[in-house]
């Protein structure tokens, strides 16, 4: 007779967020994503415990995956910011920093629930809308005429990743790449429904950056040498090209179940016998570039070699779709059947390309075609892994420009804008919205409060040398200085504001940031010309962040009990 | 339930920076040209290890911690690459961990320390660029410098005064022929190295060769053995061998490491070390009797890239899992498969004449004795690039399977030599065969032997670095002045600019207007973070010295003060740097011998440009790295039994 264990009972935590256990643990994942953001921002080693690979990152779709904790709010606000930078990429520390924020700010101002949810919620509506309003100051217009703004765009976002270890000149270098390589993936001329390409990352450790570089085409593997003589002779006519998607390696593993034969029976000879009859068909029907995603089996490659095919197995998966795309080629996943015309892909001006130890086999698109390769190279695998997120971020981030051709103002000063903004506005009308949110105006100016900190704490955050983070009276923009300048000489230590628009003049009033300063409404730059922001961000990214952030934190203030199987 | 935890890092007293210092202390003693041996030892297993080089120790140590972890991994790809050159990376990185400590407990700001320790790496880089040497340059220098200081020449000095007074004497006593005499005389004089030379044995055992070149690959070889003069010997023999093989080769300038194959035998004296053209394995003695059958033949070769087995299948196949058999006499068919497969095997061997399989996996102990029976020579494990040398050379197309092999796979023209018989051993394979093509064979093979196997590996080592030390040389084509003069520049030149910034700095805070729009700010502490950077190379150098045994740490740091201020003096007149720790050097660098007995002037020490700048940057990205990393995120923490440690939080 099996002995039954007794099941233990649940564990409820009435009004969680009152815990100061919980607290506490919300309070250092604060800290801990506070520390990362921005350029200074401070990097984390993640690695398991039994000492395994060290990943240094200070990305939050790296670190957060590696977070995990036996605390439902935790997953919940991870989760949620997760879902937020798979869709949009950027912009994740922000949400997090935000939200949690957002949680601690409620919880200091002794709000009721509803009453914090409520005025974060409509104070949510001021901000979207003044966002998306054609005056908002702190949004600029992308210029496609010029690649300088989306070179901007792609160098705040690269360069806010302390751990790729880049110098000035070569986050300038992989910023261009990263816009060449955008620009690449848009087509020309095609008419109708325009569907975007693909960059392909290659990375390429050992390497100075600057060795870097965009080709249009597809650059794949060529790890045997052996085929190589016979590809300087192609000529630039594009030429018929098949590609795989079933194992060639001759084996049975595909069928499933049990098969019973003969012992008399060679089934590996059988297949051979079949994967050569579909070399027979590839070299009558005139093919020179023989593509499998899996395993060719010897044999056949040899076959095919034999017949001057160029033959690359083990492409996997990730590039099975840009080089459908890129030639046309319909992949085949049945050796039983004849190949039929259709599925022949073309390709061009086929080249070997060597980075180092590194030889691939470019190929081009036989017309117009949007795929691109992106060669990353950086001097050791932890920069260079992180690169390459930062490159892919950076390219989602430039996807989203199209359709909303915006960016905001970067180094904090969308975030301070904000707050001024919603500090002042939220003045209009105060009866009116008190009366419609159900709540005292003590308790919303309080909300209000909370509000606008947790909207400078993101800006303050991007301090990280114990600087003074301030805002200017005028148009709130964010500055920081650097706890090593004596006060006096303020003006000279940060003569431009974070995002680079706004110079320091000497009638200029600044405050501290989270200190109690008369309300204002934000002035308007006039915008010459000649000065351009330095550091944006993504509207898109920033705008659904605001969002994530402020719907999460309302979700949590929500909680009423939390109830923990503890079996 | 699985959680992670969070463990900071202070940031005045830096942990990460600490460990990286820390563990940069475990490789001082094998810097330089004088390297100490190591026993890593295993408390739980008893075992233990001899090890002699930076890399060895790391791969002996297996670090748990995060920032050894991240060492290994550098030190790993830096040694993947180079193969040499991983002590003085980790040097580095732990001195200028200690820069960066410094400066973050006077209070500098890591954003300061970075940018300022970035500018210091580019000036050094940079310095690098500006005094290297290109190799072409160097050839002239040397061949002009050769005339004067060859030893040859500089011992016929005495002779040839005997010898005009011979014929002097010639002249005074027979009248015929003064004029022939006479233009003898003057010829005499001018070939009188060569002519000197032939005649004192005892002064050079090789005769000096025609080309000027030589010499030269010789010096410069010996300038880069770095303390390792044997095993920079044996590049320069396996450099030689390949460029008498090459016929572009015009000059003495080939070496192809990756035609370089080593072979080690323990328990040999370690005077036996040689190299030898072509591939030198170890085979049975069964074998041995084939390779005496087939000696001085043109052999044709089978080249087989997987095993030699009827069981083997080629990368990525996948073994069927539902067969079964349905069969009444499965027992008897079974037990033949084998039998079969070699039958077949043998059969088209026989039939296309091959003499000799070279395997890069394994062969079966059947496959051998089949082989061996109709005379074939079966090697297994041989390496790729050996296999891709023997396709190149004899025109063999290697194969996954031996069922493949067809008329136009098979190469002509191997021979095959038995170099030593050593079969004192019982049933190890005991003798070595050399194997090689008569055509196009730049395959080089260096044997390695000790008696103390424990070194072996060391030697190793020790011959890679040097064939890679002269690898990089030609692929750079240029060299840096080693022996700590390229490093002396770098303090200078960061001494320098680091003064340079303060007075810069000083001038715009007087005038505060001056303030640039471009808002890069001043970074007040560029000064401090330049010297100490200075001062870390200063350490590199004055070790190095320390090492060498001839210097105390006082006397190394004194004498690199004292050349400093020397050279800042003398500025602007064509000062130089003289090599410090050149006369550690000297002695180990016993390559010619009759380099020594002459007295000729000191060896030239060089550096690799690309190892040395690579191994910089790399030791300042592992510094940068872990300077800004201010916590570590353990994952995979059973919270019930792991979370109780203080130093660790929760998440």
């Amino acid at each position: 007779m099996s002995r039954l264990v007794k099941k233990s009972p649940s564990l409820c935590t009435d009004l969680p967020l009152d815990n100061t256990d919980i607290c506490n643990r919300l309070h250092l994942l604060r800290q801990l994503l506070r520390s990362c953001i921005g350029p200074t921002g401070r990097l984390k080693q993640v690695h398991n415990n039994i000492g395994g690979h060290v990943i240094t990152t200070s990305t939050s779709s790296v670190l957060l995956p590696a977070i995990s904790s036996s605390q439902p709010f935790i997953n919940l606000i991870k989760t949620s910011i997760l879902n937020h930078v798979s869709r949009f990429s950027d912009c994740g520390l922000f949400a997090a920093i935000l939200c949690l924020s957002l949680i601690e700010q409620a919880k200091q101002s002794g709000l009721r629930g509803n009453v914090a949810t409520s005025v974060n919620k409509h104070l949510l509506g001021l901000c979207t809308s003044y966002l998306q309003q054609e005056d908002c100051g702190c949004k600029v217009k992308l210029d496609f005429c010029s690649s300088q703004s989306l070179i901007t765009l792609a160098r705040s976002i690269i360069s806010s990743k302390p751990a790729c270890v880049l110098t000035e000149r070569e986050a300038l270098h992989i910023s261009k790449l990263a816009v060449q390589a955008f620009l690449l993936t848009v087509p020309c001329n095609s008419p109708g429904i325009v569907s975007l390409g693909k960059i392909v990352t290659v990375s390429v450790e050992g390497h100075s950056v600057l060795n870097s570089a965009v080709f249009p085409g597809l650059l794949v593997d060529m790890p045997d040498v052996f085929c190589l003589n016979k590809v300087e002779n192609l000529h630039s006519n594009p030429m018929r090209m098949v590609l795989f998607s079933t194992s060639l390696a001759g084996d049975l593993s595909d069928l499933g179940g049990i098969i019973e034969v003969h012992p008399g029976v060679d089934t590996d000879s059988q297949i051979l016998d079949q994967l050569l009859k579909l070399g027979k068909q590839v070299v009558k029907d005139d093919v020179k570039l023989f593509i499998c995603q899996k395993v060719i089996h010897p044999v056949l490659q040899q076959y095919l070699r034999s017949h001057g095919i160029i033959v690359i197995e083990r492409l996997g998966i990730t590039l099975m779709e840009p080089l459908t795309q890129l030639t046309g080629a319909q992949p085949v996943a049945t050796l039983h059947t004849t190949i039929p015309a259709k599925a022949y892909g073309k390709v061009r001006d086929l080249s070997i390309k060597q980075f180092e130890s590194k030889i691939m086999l470019h190929l081009q698109p036989p017309g117009d075609s949007a795929i691109c390769t992106m060669i990353l190279c950086h001097r050791n695998e932890t920069m260079l892994s992180e690169l390459k997120v930062v490159c892919q971020k950076t390219e989602h981030v430039l996807r989203l420009t199209l359709r909303e051709p915006s960016a905001l103002l970067g180094g904090g000063c969308t975030e301070t804008h904000l707050a001024a903004y919603v500090r002042h506005k939220s003045m209009d009308k105060v009866t009116e919205t008190v009366s419609v949110l159900g709540c005292s105006q003590t308790e919303y100016l309080r909300g209000v409060e909370g509000f606008c900190r947790s909207l400078e704490s993101v800006a303050a955050a991007l301090e990280h040398d114990s600087g003074n983070s301030l805002m200017d009276l005028t148009h709130a923009h964010h500055w920081s200085h650097p706890a090593d300048v004596m006060e006096e000489r303020m003006e000279d230590s940060s003569s431009v504001c974070g995002c680079g628009l706004v110079e320091s003049s000497t009638n200029q009033k600044w405050t501290y940031l989270n200190t109690k300063y008369p309300q204002f409404s934000p002035a308007p730059l006039f915008r010459v010309p000649t000065v351009q922001p330095r550091v944006l961000d993504s509207f898109t990214a920033k705008l659904n962040a605001l969002q994530v952030a402020v719907e999460t934190a309302n979700l949590a203030l929500d909680v009423r009990y939390v109830i923990q199987d503890m079996n | 339930m699985l959680g992670t935890t969070i463990t900071g890092i202070n940031q005045r007293q830096h942990v990460g920076l600490q460990k990286l210092s820390a563990l940069a202390g475990i490789t001082y003693s094998s810097l330089g040209p004088n390297k100490k041996y190591k026993f890593i030892l295993d408390e739980t297993s008893g075992e233990s290890a001899l090890v002699c080089s930076c890399f060895r120790i790391f791969e002996n140590l297996e670090l748990t911690c995060a920032v050894g972890q991240l060492v290994y991994e550098t030190i790993q790809a830096h040694q993947k690459v180079y193969h040499t050159g991983s002590g003085c990376l980790l040097f580095l990185a732990g001195a200028w961990s200690r820069a960066a400590l410094e400066c973050l407990q006077t209070g500098i700001s890591v954003a300061h320390i970075i940018s300022a320790m970035s500018e210091g790496i580019d000036i050094c880089l940079d310095v690098c660029r500006k005094c290297s040497i290109s190799t072409e340059g160097l050839d002239v220098e040397q061949s002009e410098s050769c005339t004067v200081t060859l030893p040859g020449l500089q011992l016929s000095k005495q002779p040839l005064v005997e010898a005009s007074q011979a014929s002097s004497h010639l002249q005074g006593t027979t009248t015929v022929g003064h004029r022939t005499l006479n233009r003898s005389e003057q010829r005499r004089v001018k070939l009188s190295r060569y002519f000197y030379e032939a005649k004192s044995e005892n002064v050079s055992t090789e005769p000096q060769p025609n080309k000027p070149q030589l010499p030269d690959m010789t010096r410069i070889a010996e300038g880069l053995s770095h303390g390792c003069a044997d095993a920079m010997n044996l590049v320069v023999k396996a450099s030689r061998i390949q460029s008498k093989n090459n016929p572009q080769d015009n000059g003495c300038s080939t070496f192809d490491v990756s035609k370089v194959v080593t072979c080690v035998l323990p328990g040999l004296p370690e005077e036996q070390t040689c190299v030898l053209p072509g591939c030198v394995v170890l085979v049975s003695a069964e074998q041995a009797s084939v390779a005496h059958h087939l000696r001085e033949q043109h052999l044709k070769v089978a080249l087989i890239n997987g095993d030699l087995s009827d069981t083997y299948r080629h990368l990525g196949f996948k073994r069927p899992t539902g067969i079964q058999c349905v069969s009444d006499l499965s027992d008897r068919l079974n037990s033949s498969n084998e039998e079969e497969w070699i039958e077949k095997v043998m059969k088209l061997l026989l039939n296309l004449e091959v003499n000799m399989i070279l395997v890069t996996g394994l062969v079966g102990e059947k496959v051998i004795q089949r082989c061996c029976r109709h005379q074939i020579l079966v090697v297994e494990k041989v390496k790729a690039s050996v296999l891709r040398a023997f396709a190149n050379a004899t025109a063999a197309v290697p194969v996954t399977y031996a069922t493949q092999l067809s008329k136009h796979c098979v190469g002509t023209g191997v021979d095959v030599a038995i170099w030593r018989d050593l079969s004192s051993h019982k049933s190890k394979p005991s003798t070595t065969v050399n194997i090689s093509t008569v055509k196009n064979s730049t395959l080089v093979t260096v044997v390695l032997t000790s008696c103390v196997h424990a070194k072996l590996q060391a030697l190793e080592d020790q011959f890679w670095s040097c064939a890679y030390r002269l690898h990089h040389m030609l692929k750079d084509k240029v060299l840096l002045p080693g022996a700590g003069v390229t490093e002396m520049l770098c303090i200078h030149h960061l001494q320098k600019e680091a003064d340079h910034r303060v007075q810069h700095h000083r001038e715009r805070n007087g005038d505060a207007v001056q303030q640039t729009k471009a808002g890069t700010a001043v970074n007040p502490y560029r000064h401090v973070v330049l010297h100490l950077m200075a001062d870390g190379l200063i350490d590199y150098i004055s070790t190095v010295m320390v090492n060498t045994g001839k210097y105390s740490k006082v006397r190394a740091r004194t004498a690199v003060s004292q050349q400093l201020q020397d050279y800042n003096e003398s500025l602007g007149i064509t000062a130089r740097f003289s090599p410090l720790f050149l006369e550690g050097e000297q002695e180990d660098s016993g390559v010619s011998s009759s380099m020594k007995s002459s007295e000729a002037p000191a060896v030239k020490i060089y550096d690799n440009l690309s190892v040395k700048q690579e191994a910089w940057r790399k030791a300042l990205d592992l510094v940068l790295l872990v300077l800004q990393t201010d916590a570590e995120v353990i994952t995979g923490i059973d919270q019930k039994s792991d979370g109780t440690q203080d130093y660790l939080t929760l998440l």
